[in-house]
């Protein structure tokens, strides 16, 4: 009999005490959370603010601008990223870009993949 | 002649040292049984990094009985210590009604002095160093309510201390046995060093067979206490968790269990030592170190050593059917416990908590929770419940680490 009263005693106090300090443990982690999380978003909208305005404003240009374009019209930024592309497929041999101009046909993805597996090497 | 004669003693001498001659029927059960426990661990890959140390320990002992054999200290006379060819300035010596005794110390056999580590309750902390070292808070930090699972799915260990006092074990050995339903070996095998180690060995390995088991035992108590829609309930995705809420978290949960629980310190400490460990990302080697080469070295020891203390006149007994039935019970009382605030957290969310997560709040990390995921998916193919059920299923392993500092305050 005394037994069983220190097995319910201990269902009870068990039960209890269990709950109360991970009730505690939800109660603490999710207002840090939402304390960080606050923290953070008011650290990157600021971050956002500043980098606005430090950014210095492109002219944003369209696809078909470019085509339009002659290689002198061309971004700086474009030539860049072309001339990095020749640059990596040519490695150390001597070249030289002298005109960008879009190519007008252009082949459809398939082709390309079609030619891509026909071409491959192993 | 006479060479027949030394052949026929050499033979039995060699007969008389052997397993034959000193093994009883019990220890070739034990034999048999480990046997059993290996197949099932190199198979069915059920906890094969437990189960096989486990079992091998216990097909060891149950072989030569010495190797968990303590040390011993012989009283010898000067006579019988120059007739072993013993040097006499080596001992100290005793007197006895007058008689000078030389005291012999044996040694104790290799698993004696492995054994310590969980004798004295050094191992389990240090396997929880590498779980933390290697467990993933984010979706309990993301979705805190998680813990309540956590916490429902230890009633089990409270029902079954109240089984185990029905049937006449002593408060210290009800709460060892009702601490197999928490589903955390490390936590079943600290609790049981600290009030009942007498009963360790079937104790661990109820708790481990239990834990392995756990994809046959969970899933028909899943679908029983569920419907075929909630089960087909899809979860919000959780939200992202950035690092500094990941560093906070495991000081914040040593501080307050600690202070609230100092029993449950140990275990919950080292958890969090290890999470601390890797989520600060300061201390990658030993982070690594603590995830791979200290836990597997633990484990080997841990493992040998628990399955060691099963010999057959101590493990086939009427007890150890009684521990390994109520073992069952808590296991399935823990799971259904979670199942069903599982199902009163769906109700009170309005359908938002799928109740299959709930059984993942027993700890058996990751078992559990790839249960939970599975089962759910059975219902619907295109549900992932995974990262909802490793919440509770972590939480189920502070909550366990909680229960045991409870009985252990309380029973010891």
């Amino acid at each position: 009999m005394e037994n069983l009263n220190l097995a319910l005693t201990l269902l009870i106090a068990g039960f209890v005490i269990v709950f109360v300090v991970l009730v505690l443990l939800i109660v603490i982690i999710t207002l840090y959370g939402k304390i960080i999380q606050f923290a953070q978003n008011a650290v990157s909208k600021k971050q956002a603010v500043k980098n606005d305005s430090e950014t210095p404003k492109v002219k944003s240009v369209t696809r078909e601008e470019i085509e339009e374009m002659t290689s002198n019209e061309i971004p700086d930024e474009v030539i860049a990223v072309i001339a990095a592309a020749v640059d990596s497929l040519y490695g150390s041999k001597p070249h030289k870009i002298k005109n960008i101009k879009r190519s007008r046909s252009i082949r459809s993805s398939w082709g390309n993949a079609g030619i891509a597996e026909n071409t491959r090497p192993f | 002649m006479e060479i027949l004669h030394q052949l026929g003693q050499i033979i039995l001498n060699l007969y008389k040292s052997s397993g034959l001659a000193s093994l009883d029927w019990q220890n070739y059960v034990m034999i048999l049984i480990s046997f059993v426990l290996m197949f099932l661990a190199i198979k069915k890959q059920y906890e094969p990094l437990l189960l096989l140390p486990i079992a091998f320990g216990m097909m060891l002992v149950n072989i030569f009985p010495g190797i968990m054999g303590n040390p011993s200290t012989q009283l010898m006379t000067l006579e019988q210590l120059q007739a072993a060819n013993l040097d006499p300035a080596s001992y100290t010596t005793s007197v006895l009604d007058g008689v000078t005794y030389y005291n012999v110390t044996e040694n104790g056999g290799l698993f004696y002095y492995l054994y310590q580590g969980v004798h004295l309750g050094i191992f389990p902390p240090l396997i929880f160093l590498g779980i933390g070292a290697m467990t993933d808070f984010g979706p309990l930090i993301a979705n805190p309510k998680s813990f309540l699972l956590g916490a429902a799915a230890q009633i089990g260990i409270f029902i079954t201390f109240i089984g185990a006092t029905f049937l006449n074990f002593a408060p210290k050995e009800a709460g060892s046995i009702a601490i197999i339903g928490g589903a955390d070996g490390p936590t079943a095998i600290f609790v049981t060093s600290q009030l009942a180690p007498e009963l360790l060995g079937p104790i661990a390995v109820a708790a481990y067979s239990y834990m392995a088991l756990v994809p046959i035992i969970q899933p028909p108590i899943m679908k029983l206490l569920t419907t075929k829609k909630e089960r087909s309930i899809v979860m919000e995705q959780l939200r992202p968790v950035s690092k500094l809420e990941k560093i906070i978290f495991p000081i914040v949960v040593v501080v307050l269990v600690a202070i609230l629980l100092p029993d449950a310190a140990p275990l919950v400490g080292m958890l969090m030592l290890g999470n601390l460990f890797k989520e600060s990302g300061v201390v990658d080697r030993i982070a690594k170190t603590a995830q791979n080469e200290l836990m597997n070295i633990v484990t080997i020891f841990l493992g040998t050593t628990v399955g060691a203390t099963a010999s057959g006149t101590l493990f086939l007994t009427p007890k150890t059917l009684g521990i390994i039935a109520l073992g069952l019970i808590a296991f399935c009382f823990g799971t259904a416990c979670g199942v069903l605030f599982g199902k009163l957290m769906c109700w009170a969310t309005h359908g938002k908590v799928n109740p299959l997560i709930g059984s993942a709040g027993v700890s058996a990390v990751p078992m559990a929770a790839r249960i939970s995921q599975k089962v759910g998916q059975e219902e619907n193919p295109a549900n992932f419940l995974l990262m909802h059920a490793m919440g509770p299923n972590v939480a189920g392993v502070i909550g366990s680490a909680v229960a045991a500092g409870v009985l252990i305050s309380v029973l010891k």
